[in-house]
């Protein structure tokens, strides 16, 4: 017959969280980058500028997005393990709340008062058990919630600069300009209606319609960029025309 | 909530006793005093330090002719099953399903649909002589309960902390 093995599903179920990250990053780099070069394209009419400023764009924003979410993570790691640090103080020295607390959300789970009574009761001669029930059950917190600070950040990076380049690459290989930029654009959309399905499929909903999401997403940033790159040229004095 | 001096409301309830289900009226407790006590729910983790309490020292109340009677919004079963847990009760766990009495008693804690931790005495006229309630979390005090009876039982002006045995006011005069 065949088993579950509890700790591979753990990893697996790890791994998976790591798709906040990898989801967030291409996004946004695929978003980000399309809006600069959509932007820029639209202040600057010189082809090699606009690819360079892309190019610093994506490091930057790269680098930003891996230190961003290592930090974060970092920070969401040590709030979690005071939080989970004082819960057991006050589970040492407030026994009584805690195991009522833990006996009232069972009860709201479906559990006779009476059967929730002697869970908690049982649970409560393994002081381990009841802190890492309660910890889960009352607080919702538990120690294997916080991420890997190196792993988010270099996953969010790796994620942000691949999604990057999907605009990037057909705007650098195709000569005119013009060109470049629908066939950025296009890859843009594409790439974020594929994100978009592969979510929708992962959290098994209707991934056509999360793809479509995406879709409009993208167009509507892209569109909104290339406008508001019009808006300041014009500020500006500037011509796309004129620029040399 | 009731203060001293407020006529206690009367109760005719479904009760647990003596491992059976019964009924409890106000009017047919023959005690001079009696210690009527809400308590929130069966079950739990701090109730039944003071149900256990007043069970225990059951006899000191016997002795001042004040009779105990406990109270939460659980049915008759759920006492009935709950005493047994806590080893056998000697006194009637009342049920008070819906919070009637606790209502009317002016414990009834709206929002958990439970009463308040909270402790009447009644005295001979079937009035509040005392009335006491803490948060949910704080258990009350079974030894102050008897205190506080004996020193109504006294019929004399008691100083604070007075215990049986220790002097009365000043003036020595029937309270």
């Amino acid at each position: 017959m065949a088993t579950v093995d509890p700790a591979a599903k753990r990893k697996r179920i790890a791994r998976l969280s790591s798709i906040r990250e990898i989801v967030f990053g291409v996004q946004d780099g695929i978003l980000t980058t399309a809006g600069v070069l959509c932007g820029l394209s639209g202040a600057v009419s010189q082809r090699n500028q606009v690819i360079l400023a892309a190019l610093a764009s994506t490091a930057a924003g790269a680098l930003s997005m891996g230190a961003g979410a290592y930090l974060g993570t970092r920070a969401e790691s040590e709030v979690l393990h005071t939080e989970i640090k004082r819960t057991r103080e006050e589970i040492v020295e407030e026994p009584y709340v805690v195991q009522e607390s833990l006996l009232e959300a069972l009860a709201k789970e479906g559990v006779s008062r009476e059967a929730a009574y002697r869970i908690v009761k049982l649970l409560s001669s393994a002081p381990k058990a009841l802190t890492a029930t309660a910890e889960e059950k009352v607080y919702g917190i538990a120690v294997g919630m916080s991420g890997d600070a190196i792993a988010d950040g270099l996953f969010m990076g790796i994620a942000f600069l691949i999604g990057a380049l999907v605009p990037l690459l057909p705007f650098i290989f195709i000569a005119s300009l013009h060109e470049g930029l629908i066939a950025a654009v296009a890859t843009t959309a594409i790439a974020l209606f594929a994100v978009g399905y592969f979510t929708g499929w992962m959290a098994e909903r209707n991934a056509i319609r999360a793809g479509a999401n995406f879709f409009s997403v993208a167009v509507g940033a892209a569109v909104a960029g290339y406008v508001i790159g019009l808006g300041i040229a014009k500020l500006g004095g500037l011509s796309s025309v004129a620029m040399p | 909530m009731l203060k001293p001096g407020d006529t206690a409301p009367p109760f005719d309830l479904a009760c647990a006793i003596d491992s059976k289900i019964g009924r409890l009226r106000l009017g047919q407790i023959k005690s001079g005093l009696i210690v009527l006590f809400f308590y929130p729910r069966d079950f739990s983790f701090i109730c039944p330090t003071e149900v256990i309490g007043f069970h225990k020292a059951r006899v000191d109340f016997e002795t001042e002719n004040a009779a105990i009677v406990g109270v939460s919004v659980d049915d008759a079963q759920s006492h009935l099953k709950w005493a047994v847990e806590l080893g056998g009760v000697s006194y009637p766990l009342m049920a008070d399903i819906g919070g009637k009495i606790a209502a009317a008693y002016g414990v009834l804690d709206e929002r958990e649909c439970v009463a308040l931790r909270a402790t009447f005495i009644i005295d001979a006229k079937r009035q509040i002589a005392y009335s006491v309630a803490s948060r949910a979390n704080v258990g009350r005090s079974v030894s102050e309960t008897l205190r506080v009876v004996r020193a109504l039982r006294s019929g004399r002006m008691c100083p604070s902390d007075w215990q049986p045995g220790q002097s009365f006011g000043p003036d020595q005069q029937k309270y």
